[in-house]
């Protein structure tokens, strides 16, 4: 302790003190009045503002949110893509499709006739 | 280990405290209150305690760089409503007269303590100091304080004493 008032403080902010020390700092009327005043300096410095309600903020969080939606909707845009394919091609890769149209080769006949 | 909405849950209201009388504004206070925990959530939890040495470490920061930027560019604002400051404020504007004049670090290690309530242990790792240098800048502060608020401190005694006295009436 550098001076013999300190104890009074660490016994006001609920720190280890000798009670000795106390005892001696408080049998004097300074240091009596040091700890009143020191009680009323606490009263008067509390800050009368009131915190408005907040909730954490968690940006971290959200952007780790984001990036799962868009994992799972790549997922759902492959998958989809896949079985959409799937059902379309009926017929194995290998073979060629069946015909949708069927052209007759007719012979060919020039306008003048055959000479 | 803490996360950060715990940290949030658990000191949030000494952090807003202590930016109330270290800026001197209740919305400085808010925003600046929002802004460490914004910085909280961006890093890892950096802490073994219960983090409020930490997040004062963060905070005293951030009222450090409030002032500078405030000493290069001061809000006239504050000047506009001195005269109209109702009576009841007159204590606040005083105390932060008083507290805008420590030294910095004098300061912080006073507001620590006396508004949010950390340990000379917290305190002393928040502010990079010993815990015997803490108690010592507290008490210090406490005595200069006390003589430039001889004004506040008495009309406080004298307004505890007359509660007091009439809590002992009503109970006779």
């Amino acid at each position: 302790m550098n001076t013999p008032y300190e104890v009074i403080s660490a016994f006001l902010d609920d720190e280890p003190f000798d009670p000795e020390d106390l005892a001696r700092a408080l049998d004097d009327p300074t240091g009596r009045t040091l700890l009143i005043d020191s009680l009323m300096l606490r009263r008067i410095v509390q800050p009368t503002d009131v915190m408005p309600p907040m909730t954490a903020a968690a940006p971290a969080r959200r952007f780790g949110w984001r990036i799962a939606a868009a994992a799972a909707m790549f997922v759902m845009a492959v998958t989809g893509g896949y079985l959409v394919g799937e059902r379309r091609s009926i017929a194995p890769a290998d073979e060629a499709p069946p015909p949708t149209r069927v052209v007759q080769a007719v012979p060919f006949t020039p306008a003048g006739g055959v000479r | 280990m803490a996360d950060s909405a715990g940290l949030f849950a658990a000191h949030h209201h000494k952090v807003f405290k202590y930016f109330c009388r270290a800026v001197g504004r209740g919305d400085t206070a808010r925003d600046l209150t929002q802004e460490v925990f914004l910085r909280v959530s961006r890093s890892p939890v950096a802490t073994n305690g219960d983090g409020s040495a930490w997040l004062f470490r963060i905070a005293r920061n951030l009222v450090l760089d409030h002032h500078r930027s405030r000493s290069r560019h001061p809000e006239p604002s504050a000047l506009i409503h001195e005269a109209a400051r109702p009576a009841h404020q007159d204590v606040s504007a005083a105390v932060n007269e008083a507290l805008g004049a420590l030294p910095d670090l004098d300061r912080d290690v006073f507001l620590m303590r006396e508004v949010s309530g950390l340990g000379y242990d917290e305190i002393a790792e928040a502010c990079e100091l010993t815990a015997d240098a803490v108690r010592s800048r507290i008490h210090r502060t406490r005595v200069q304080l006390r003589d430039q608020l001889a004004a506040p401190i008495a009309t406080s005694r004298t307004m505890a004493a007359t509660r007091s006295g009439r809590t002992r009436k009503d109970d006779q």
